[in-house]
């Protein structure tokens, strides 16, 4: 379900009886005010939110001073996307006693196919300037979503790895501030890193 | 539950901010135009940086995120390469790599035998001036330093030879001395028409094994692949190849005091030492499978291997051949090798378990000793760069001994006064020659990890000295070609 800015006075909670999971919808307050809706499912994908559902504190919305809106939202839809997936997983596995052979190849194609989908998802979505690819990494962190973290930080490792160091100083504004000797001294020491 | 402490904070841009909850308390705003602002953001950090980094800021992200989130990023290169060059970007980068230690840990990923050492040193040729406070940057950094010039090194191009010293023993032998595993050293099948071979005892059930151990030219070499020859029974009906089914190889250290190791002799079959309860292996390879021919086969490592502690056992498993005569299963190698590169004398190591240490030393300085620098030490040397250097050279009696022959056949090439030739006619040119040889490469290092040519020098060398028919031969041998060296000699 995409994510709504909704007004900031309204209280948001559909609650559908019956089913196995809850549609209940949970309101999260961005730094600068924004809010964003989200099912509770995705937003559990959130171990500090979860822990602030369950001890009840998610009533009224929850705020997120730590994260603005851009980057709430970003991460709203990444928790959309991946507990969707982690659904449909779930609902794949559930009877296996149904599945015949089509049924499996069905499945395995549609997992096989909804992975692509999701690599490139999360591809496009650290696909971004590095102010903001921090930013994630900070929201990801802050509100302990595991993959969203990995997802990030890889990015940032694949931004260093195979690069020659002016590369790195450049996509990261790096100022080199080691003396003229010093920086003789310390490439001496790892020269065979510099075989190029 | 509560929100959590909010840490004091970057800039923020501007943005009205409609807060609702306490961190409003929390926040300071401070003007973009400020200097890049370098608190320290502890665990669990929530600053959210609102402006891009300032331009020209030599720590880049690294304070930014803070420590934990910045090793999450440096954690996931596992190329030491990466680490490597990350350490040269600028001060903060190279405080931040060397300070976790990160390369030092990749490299023990990479080469899980590593994982044996405890400690690395550096050892200086000039004695240390007082050391001063303990400081622990300057320790991370020389631990940083000391593998990166490891991983270098491992990885560097260099020219690939058997770095067999000496055997050590076999787990059993037919026919002591005559099919000892000394025999192994030797590449022919054939010499002066002998055999050369060793032979395993015989069993009745083939899946005995059998087991070969080396020692090594040093303490610490890289090996890429073993080289094994099974031995085809010419003198026997239907010329048998007495190959095993499967052969796997450890690596590692022998846990006895240094001084008091023994090598097979003649008359020593060795059974003691070999036990394998006075080895630790760092290193155990997959199986291969031994093909029953005969030929020198090449078994190449999944990966480059660090022996630590210079000791390769070759275990080999399952018996193929019968002997027609007891009707038993037996196991002959003609010939194995070891091949790769001794990192020694500028990486040693010293492994001592009782004691309970195990250390890698670096010697940059012995990179490019000469000669008699490494036999003789210096007044003015560190006493740590002598101790370092008497253990190099006690782990390479062969060629510490063949180069004092040569040193001694040097030093008299005269003829004496009767007018017969010199004893080393030979051998006094070859010595030049070698020593023309001293370029980039430290000559022990390329004697030693020639072992076969060691092997066959000393040989040589032993036999001109008892046998005056021999150097008579040689003699003639050398005026029929016209003064080159001829192809008998064993010096050629």
């Amino acid at each position: 379900m995409a994510a709504t800015p909704a007004d900031a006075s309204s209280s948001s909670s559909e609650a559908v009886v019956g089913g196995e999971k809850s549609n209940k919808m949970i309101t999260l307050i961005s730094s600068d005010g924004e809010s964003f809706e989200a099912t509770e499912e995705a937003a559990k994908m959130s171990v500090t939110i979860k822990h602030m559902i369950e001890d009840g504190c998610a009533d009224d919305g929850i705020p997120l001073p730590n994260v603005p809106a851009k980057i709430l939202s970003m991460v709203i839809e990444y928790c959309n996307k991946h507990a969707a997936d982690a659904d449909d997983t779930n609902k794949h596995v559930a009877d296996p006693a149904d599945a015949d052979e089509d049924d499996d190849n069905n499945n395995n194609n549609a997992s096989a196919g909804e992975k692509e989908d999701l690599k490139s998802f999360d591809a496009s979505l650290v696909a971004v300037d590095q102010a903001t690819l921090f930013d994630i990494i900070l929201a990801a962190n802050f509100l302990s979503i595991k993959g969203l973290l990995d997802l990030a930080c890889q990015k940032v490792a694949d931004d260093i790895k195979d690069k020659s160091v002016e590369e790195v100083r450049e996509i990261f504004k790096i100022e080199n501030d080691f003396t003229k000797e010093e920086e003789e001294a310390v490439r001496k020491e790892n020269a065979w890193a510099f075989n190029e | 539950s509560s929100l959590p402490q909010a840490q004091p904070q970057r800039a923020s841009n501007g943005r009205k901010q409609t807060q609702r909850g306490r961190s409003d308390a929390f926040r300071r705003s401070i003007p973009l135009a400020a200097p890049p602002f370098l608190a320290v953001v502890g665990r669990g950090a929530t600053a959210m940086a609102m402006s891009k980094p300032q331009q020209g800021d030599p720590a880049g992200f690294l304070d930014l995120v803070g420590p934990d989130l910045s090793a999450c990023v440096f954690a996931r290169l596992q190329d030491p390469a990466d680490l490597a060059r990350a350490a040269t970007v600028s001060r903060p980068w190279r405080r931040f790599v060397e300070g976790n230690g990160f390369l030092k840990k990749v490299c023990v990923r990479k080469f899980p035998e590593l994982a044996v050492l405890t400690a690395a040193v550096e050892v200086r040729r000039s004695p240390a001036p007082d050391p001063g406070p303990v400081d622990a940057n300057a320790a991370a950094q020389a631990e940083h330093r000391i593998y990166s010039h490891l991983y270098g090194a491992l990885v560097a191009a260099g020219p690939p030879a058997d770095c067999i010293l000496h055997c050590v023993g076999a787990s059993s032998t037919d026919n002591f001395p005559d099919e000892t595993i000394d025999n192994t050293l030797e590449p022919q099948d054939r010499v002066n028409n002998r055999f050369s071979y060793w032979s395993s005892a015989g069993q009745d059930d083939p899946n005995v094994p059998e087991t070969l151990t080396y020692r090594l030219a040093s303490d610490i070499c890289v090996v890429d692949e073993i080289r094994i020859q099974p031995f085809k029974a010419f003198f026997q009906i239907g010329h048998p190849i007495y190959s095993s089914k499967m052969v796997r190889f450890r690596m590692g250290h022998c846990k006895l005091p240094r001084p008091s190791e023994s090598f097979i002799t003649d008359d020593d079959d060795n059974q003691a030492v070999i036990a394998d309860e006075n080895y630790i292996w760092t290193y155990t390879s997959p199986e291969f499978l031994m093909l029953q021919e005969n030929k020198l086969q090449t078994f190449k490592l999944p990966r480059p291997a660090l022996c630590i502690g210079g000791v390769v056992k070759i275990e080999l498993l399952g018996r193929v051949q019968k002997q027609a005569t007891d009707d038993r299963y037996y196991i002959c190698v003609c010939h194995a090798q070891v091949v790769g590169r001794s990192l020694s004398p500028v990486f040693m190591v010293d492994i001592n378990d009782s004691a309970g240490y195990s250390i890698l030393k670096h010697l940059p300085e012995a990179k490019n000793l000469s000669v008699e620098e490494v036999m003789q030490d210096s007044a003015s040397d560190s006493q740590e760069w002598k101790d370092a250097l008497a253990s190099y050279r006690e782990t390479s009696h062969l060629a510490t001994a063949l180069m004092n022959v040569l040193h001694e056949g040097a030093a008299h090439p005269a003829q004496d006064q009767q007018g017969d030739a010199p004893h080393f006619p030979h051998g006094a040119a070859l010595l030049q020659e070698i020593q023309a040889m001293q370029g980039d490469a430290n000559l022990m290092q390329q004697l030693q990890v020639d072992a076969q040519l060691l092997y066959l020098l000393q040989d040589g060398v032993l036999q001109l000295q008892d046998d005056e028919d021999g150097l008579q031969a040689m003699d003639e041998d050398d005026d029929a070609d016209g003064g080159g060296v001829s192809d008998n000699d064993p010096f050629a």
